[in-house]
């Protein structure tokens, strides 16, 4: 039990036990989780690594609810995923989770300005444009609000895709190799946002086969096969936070 | 394009449900908007479907005010009593069955559901006034009351009168299209022209009624009966009369009393046919009746057959824009989109589709009904507001029905089967 922890920032809100997933293909059988048990905390910044085929971006859409395991449990702040109806999965992935994809995924013939209001609009949050324009400025794309998707660049398309992803204040930031498609340069801006998104108090979960990236964080979670084979703090950890990973390990 | 982002932004500026299903509203449009040539194409059924309904709804309504004017005109009690032909054991007609004018004067005194009458001569006629000659003028030989029961009055000098009857005097009174077309003006009356080259006074002109059915009304010519009939003798064997019932309600009894005076003076035995005929207006209302009925059944056919091609192309389409939209599905639904957002989402979509549609057949619909009401019988021609709540309702109609099952098969995609769709 964390209970233990007097520091509230340090609290459980991914919990995995035992998390298989099997996809078939055909006759064949693939097994891309074998067993996956972790957890983590409010606030901790992780970096999921591994070789291709191993099971990461499985696990992330397990994590951002766009998926369901086979086997096992994904409890999400102390809540059962497997339970919630199809309305209030629909509700965790507007309002919890962040998720930011690979290849971007905005709406094409869509302002940057719409793109980031879209999550907005199925909560029917208020001061939907202002809330969108200050995400926008928050990426530095403060003057690119009513450009489209084919009027970006790559860098840019990921900043407005990350303030979409950041529309409603979500607790977690799931993130799957979103610089696997940017060069180096604008890869480091893209981790500086994240940096900073990570210093106000979210979580954040990258997946990545970048080394670089995955020092900017301050725990890596590598997979092989779908195992987890490594799991530790990186030179950028807190003590604290150190201390957790390696005795969880 | 510039224009309708601009509008999207105004609609969801509007606070509250009505910015979410405006919002909806526009990115529907927006999407057809992209696939312009599609969208009409796919709408093509509905056009048809709403252009007929409107076209068809206001020419029926417009030709239906228009038989009943022409009924209002003719008097709106009136009935004309003629001779039947008396036919042989084979069926051969042997003579005409003369309807005496003591006849009619009996009907006049017994019938007390008949108001007036009136004999009638018809014939056609050659009318001339100095170098002009007409042929084929409709003459009709009738009493002084010609006038109120068939609604016709002069408006300019006077009708004959009793006297003028009695004495078969050659007096005459002209319908517009004569005057027109003896290319006089009204100084005519007072003169003298020949009707099948007798010397007869013009003493009065008919106001005008214009036309029906394409035929001028106007055309007519009246002298009192009793000098027709010292003109053409043999029209004797022809007589007709004009019947005005007491009031519309009365005109079944009036009737039924002509019938039964009738066939008690001609002694005709039960079971043996009326020697007369009788002609009544709702002859005409029931022969337009029976029109109207064909084209509502032929319109009905047109509408259903066009509302389900076109229901079954915006099904089509929106399979098609479901398929396109896998990943924008999956992304929508991956921040936060539940099913019935996606559903609601391609409903409207739907739904603006063939409302769309139903629109634009409503502007044809329109031009078509205009172009109609030019034609001089369909001046009458008006687009009820029934028929485009009932057009839109059905295009309408067929959007929800449509595309229901599109919308429903987008809204159950697994967000993560979607985004890794091709
Ligand atoms: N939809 C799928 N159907 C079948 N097999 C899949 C599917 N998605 C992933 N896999 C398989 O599962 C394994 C893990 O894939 P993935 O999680 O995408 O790996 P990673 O992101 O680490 O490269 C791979 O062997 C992959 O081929
Ligand atoms: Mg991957």
């Amino acid at each position: 039990m964390i209970a233990t922890n007097d520091n509230a920032a340090q609290q459980v809100v991914i919990q995995l036990v035992d998390l298989h997933k099997i996809y078939r293909v055909g006759t064949e059988l693939v097994h891309a989780l074998r067993g996956v048990s972790l957890s983590i905390r409010k606030n901790e910044y992780v970096a999921i690594m591994g070789p291709s085929g191993s099971g990461k971006s499985t696990m992330l859409n397990i994590l951002g609810c766009l998926d369901v395991p086979s086997d096992g449990a994904y409890l999400l702040a102390g809540q059962d995923v497997a339970k919630l109806s199809q309305s209030r999965l629909a509700r965790v992935r507007g309002r919890q989770i962040g998720f930011v994809f690979q290849s971007f995924e905005l709406l094409p013939r869509t302002t940057a300005l719409k793109n980031v209001e879209l999550p907005m609009t199925y909560t029917r949050a208020r001061h939907r444009r202002r809330r969108a324009l200050d995400g926008l400025s928050r990426v530095g794309l403060g003057d690119r609000i009513h450009h489209r998707p084919n009027q970006l660049s790559g860098g840019q398309k990921q900043r407005v895709a990350i303030a979409r992803a950041l529309a409603q204040q979500p607790d977690i930031i799931l993130a799957d190799e979103p610089t696997g498609n940017l060069d180096s340069v604008t890869g480091d801006e893209i981790m500086d946002i994240f940096d900073a998104v990570h210093a106000d108090g979210q979580t954040i979960i990258i997946v990545t086969h970048e080394d670089h990236i995955a020092a900017r964080c301050h725990r890596v979670i590598e997979l092989k096969d779908g195992n987890v084979v490594r799991d530790e703090a990186t030179g950028r950890a807190p003590d604290a936070a150190r201390r957790e990973a390696s005795t969880a390990s | 394009m510039r224009l309708l982002y601009a509008v999207l932004h105004m609609l969801v500026a509007i606070p509250g449900g009505v910015a979410l299903i405006g919002g909806a509203v526009v990115t529907a449009l927006v999407q057809i908007w992209a696939n312009k040539v599609r969208s009409l194409l796919t709408v093509l059924g509905i056009i048809i479907a709403v252009t007929s309904i409107i076209t068809v709804v206001s020419l029926t309504q417009g030709f239906g005010d228009y038989v009943t004017n022409f009924l209002r005109g003719l008097g709106t009690n009136m009935m004309v009593c003629y001779p039947e032909w008396i036919r042989g054991p084979r069926g051969e007609f042997l003579r005409p069955a003369e309807l005496s004018i003591t006849d009619i004067q009996s009907v006049d005194t017994h019938a007390d559901a008949v108001r007036r009458t009136s004999p009638v001569v018809f014939h056609n006629s050659t009318v001339e006034y100095g170098r002009r000659q007409l042929t084929g003028i409709n003459l009709r030989g009738t009493n002084e009351l010609f006038q109120p029961i068939r609604n016709y009055y002069v408006d300019l000098g006077r009708f004959y009168g009793p006297v003028d009857v009695e004495n078969a005097a050659q007096v005459c009174v002209l319908g517009r299209e004569v005057l027109r077309k003896l290319e006089c003006d009204e100084s005519l009356v007072g003169d003298y022209i020949h009707i099948d080259s007798q010397r007869f006074q013009v003493i009065g002109l008919l106001e005008a009624k214009g036309s029906f059915m394409g035929e001028n009304q106007d055309q007519v010519i009246c002298v009192p009966w009793t000098t027709a009939l010292k003109m053409y003798p043999e029209q004797r064997d022809y007589l007709a009369f004009f019947v005005e019932a007491a009031a519309e309600d009365k005109i079944p009894r009036a009737e039924g009393q002509l019938v039964r005076i009738l066939r008690q003076r001609h002694g005709l035995k039960p079971g043996q046919a009326n020697d007369f005929g009788l002609f009544k207006q709702d002859q005409i209302l029931q022969e337009f009746h029976k029109i109207r009925t064909i084209a509502t059944s032929v319109l009905a056919g047109i509408v259903s057959i066009s509302l389900l091609v076109g229901g079954i192309g915006i099904m089509n389409v929106m399979l098609v824009s479901v398929a396109e939209r896998t990943r924008e599905i999956g992304l929508r639904k991956s921040v936060g989109a539940r099913r019935r957002d996606i559903l609601m989402q391609f409903l409207t979509e739907s739904v603006v589709l063939s409302t769309v549609g139903g629109a634009i057949g409503i502007v044809l619909g329109y031009g078509l009904a205009a172009l109609a009401s030019m034609h001089p019988s369909m001046t009458e021609v008006k687009v009820p507001g029934w028929s485009v709540a009932l057009a839109l309702g059905f295009s309408a109609g067929v959007g929800i029905f449509f595309g229901l099952m599109p919308a429903l098969k987008a809204a159950i995609i697994h967000p993560i089967d979607a985004l890794r769709h091709e």
